[in-house]
């Protein structure tokens, strides 16, 4: 099989001048297969070119303070800190925050390579792009798993 | 040795050398200031220059004190790096400032006034950049907490480190290599400048109270974060700590006795690094021997080379006599034209290349006014001395002249940025110019009542 056959197609994407704030509830409204949340998205331009992604796992780094990361403070928290920190941050732009050195795996690749990228750069999702560079959808991990699923189980 | 005192028998010419070795000196310092090139690369390629162009020989670059690289400046710096990569992750640094927020009970002016004397102290035992790398990071997270804008205390910080590195032998840069150049001893410094300093230190207290007084006010309930901040959590590595200040305790009461017992300052501290690495017990001293800060260490040699080259064709020696010229042998105006000229100089360029300049330009200077005396007589000359003074408060006060004034400086400024506090070049030059003045101006009237009035 090929990335295309096991890809969910892109429902939507956040622009590089949304608001953290906006991201979040679009992601929040977002379901993607089978009614899960959304972990992740693309951060496309206007012209429709993958420019970044952006993951829970950014929003919580740029939650967590700069100086928390550059010294171990992590036990002089307080509570409502994080909460507080939130109020700080919901302006950012998404430009800021996201990840802009994405991997991307085209649309006729196997599925082998796509498990080898994820593994070898411990990815969550993988944007597939079509023919002129664009994403044309999306792999989630549990995507390629449910195909490792269905090989093993008609195996036997 | 009989190489050193031909050298200096030489008669002075301005030949093709003389020209060559002017030139890769007036380059090298023109692009490290336009910071085009990394300023190590400079002065490794300045540096290899002066070799391969046989202005130098090698064996004058590595092995002749007057013309080479001063290797007990090389290694007190490797020595106390050493020591303090061991410390650093042992929490010590987190401890004592969080330590200080509650000694100041929340309150921020208290804090802030705490925080500068723990800065200051700090770091006129350790180097300044060590002090404010890991005093900034629990400093936004106290301003966080108290809900006051952290700017004012990363400048006051800096200001801090500056002056408090001012105060010994080893607190910084351009002090370590005038000590060894001018055969200081730590007990020297502490006589001489730890008084100035003190009464910087009070100055600025009163200023920032008269200042800061009014401006910084937070509510109850955010002191009460601070309270419950347990500071013994910072402590990561309670055995490696005590082993640490142990060493440097023994290092500290070392510096302060070297001159008695006739150990050079980097004896010292290079028996302090091998025993806190035996008492660490690591089996790979990589990790503390790999954070050494090499480039600046090979800044140092490439800039001892240089400059080495430059006294040998005699352009030190020119320039010597053109200070004096313009003195006219007046040593009181000497050291006060030294210690404003200091002061800018290292506030708009880098503070080491500046010294490693200055400092067989001023020992020329001795050799002009006194030809019969040699060696200690010489360096430490009765009426030389408020010159050396000079030199060292001019060239480490000069650094809070601006935001490119010392690499403490550099590096609060961009770790605030880094935390999304950008701290504007003129904001700098607002607290940085007036501060540096008012220093320097309180080091004048130090040195004049001191050397030139009351004599002693």
């Amino acid at each position: 099989m090929r990335a295309r056959e096991i890809m969910e197609p892109i429902k939507d994407v956040l622009r590089p001048d949304n608001t953290l704030k906006e991201a979040v509830n679009r992601m929040r409204v977002l379901q993607r297969g089978a009614g899960m949340g959304v972990k992740g998205m693309m951060v496309l331009d206007d012209e429709g070119r993958l420019v970044g992604m952006l993951s829970i796992k950014d929003i919580l780094k740029v939650i967590i303070p700069d100086y928390m990361t550059m010294s171990e403070l992590g036990e002089f928290a307080w509570d409502g800190m994080l909460e507080e920190m939130c109020k700080k941050v919901e302006g950012r732009r998404v430009s800021e925050i996201m990840t802009t050195d994405v991997i991307t795996v085209d649309e006729d690749a196997p599925l082998m390579e796509v498990a080898d990228l994820i593994v070898k750069h411990n990815l969550q999702r993988v944007p597939v792009t079509g023919k002129d560079g664009k994403p044309v959808g999306i792999i989630y991990v549990r995507d390629l798993y449910y195909a490792i699923v269905k090989a093993l189980l008609e195996e036997s | 040795m009989v190489q050193e005192t031909a050298e200096a028998a030489k008669p002075f010419v301005m030949d093709a050398t003389f020209w060559t070795a002017t030139i890769i000196f007036f380059l090298a310092y023109a692009v490290i200031v336009s910071e085009k090139v990394h300023k190590t690369i400079v002065a490794i390629v300045g540096a290899s220059l002066m070799l391969v162009l046989k202005i130098l020989e090698q064996y004058e670059a590595f092995h002749v004190e007057e013309l080479g690289v001063d290797w007990n400046v090389i290694f007190l710096l490797i020595g106390m790096m050493t020591i303090i990569n061991i410390l650093r992750p042992t929490g010590f640094f987190e401890y004592i400032a969080i330590k200080s927020a509650k000694i100041g009970r929340g309150e921020p002016l208290r804090i802030m006034m705490v925080l500068f004397i723990v800065t200051a102290v700090l770091s006129a035992m350790l180097d300044n950049v060590t002090t404010v790398l890991l005093i900034v990071p629990v400093t936004f997270l106290i301003c966080d907490a108290l809900e006051v804008n952290p700017i004012p205390f990363l400048i006051m910080q800096v200001m801090a480190s500056n002056i408090g590195g001012t105060a010994t032998l080893i607190g910084d840069p351009p002090n370590i290599m005038i000590a060894s150049k001018a055969k200081l001893n730590f007990m020297d410094f502490i006589i001489h400048l730890t008084p100035a300093v003190i009464i910087m230190m009070v100055v600025m207290l009163v200023l920032i109270r008269v200042v800061f007084g009014r401006r910084l006010k937070t509510r109850e309930e955010l002191k009460e974060r601070i309270m419950q901040m347990n500071e013994r959590e910072a402590i990561k590595d309670p055995v490696l700590l005590k082993k640490s200040l142990f060493v440097l305790g023994i290092v500290l009461t070392g510096f302060v006795f070297h001159g008695v017992l006739h150990y050079e300052p980097a004896t010292i501290a290079l028996f302090g690094a091998g025993l806190l690495l035996l008492l660490s017990r690591t089996h790979n001293p990589h990790h503390y021997l790999a954070e050494i800060e090499w480039p600046t260490i090979f800044f140092f040699i490439g800039l001892f080379i240089i400059v080495g080259g430059v006294v040998k064709v005699g352009l030190i020696k020119w320039m010597s006599l053109k200070v004096l010229e313009i003195t006219q042998g007046n040593l009181f105006a000497t050291s006060m034209i030294i210690m404003w000229f200091s002061a800018v100089a290292s506030a708009i360029v880098d503070n080491i290349p500046y010294v490693a300049t200055m400092n067989p330009l001023v020992i020329d200077m001795a050799k002009q006014l006194w030809p019969h005396e040699t060696g200690i007589s010489l360096l430490q000359h009765s009426e030389l001395m408020p010159v050396w003074w000079s030199l060292a408060l001019g060239a480490c006060l000069g650094g809070n002249g601006s935001p490119i004034g010392a690499s403490a400086n550099v590096i609060v400024v961009g770790m605030s940025e880094r935390a999304g506090q950008k701290i504007s070049f003129v904001r700098f030059l607002m607290y940085g110019a007036p501060i540096m003045v008012l220093t320097v101006f309180i080091s004048m009237i130090y040195v004049w009542l001191r050397y030139y009035v009351i004599g002693f």
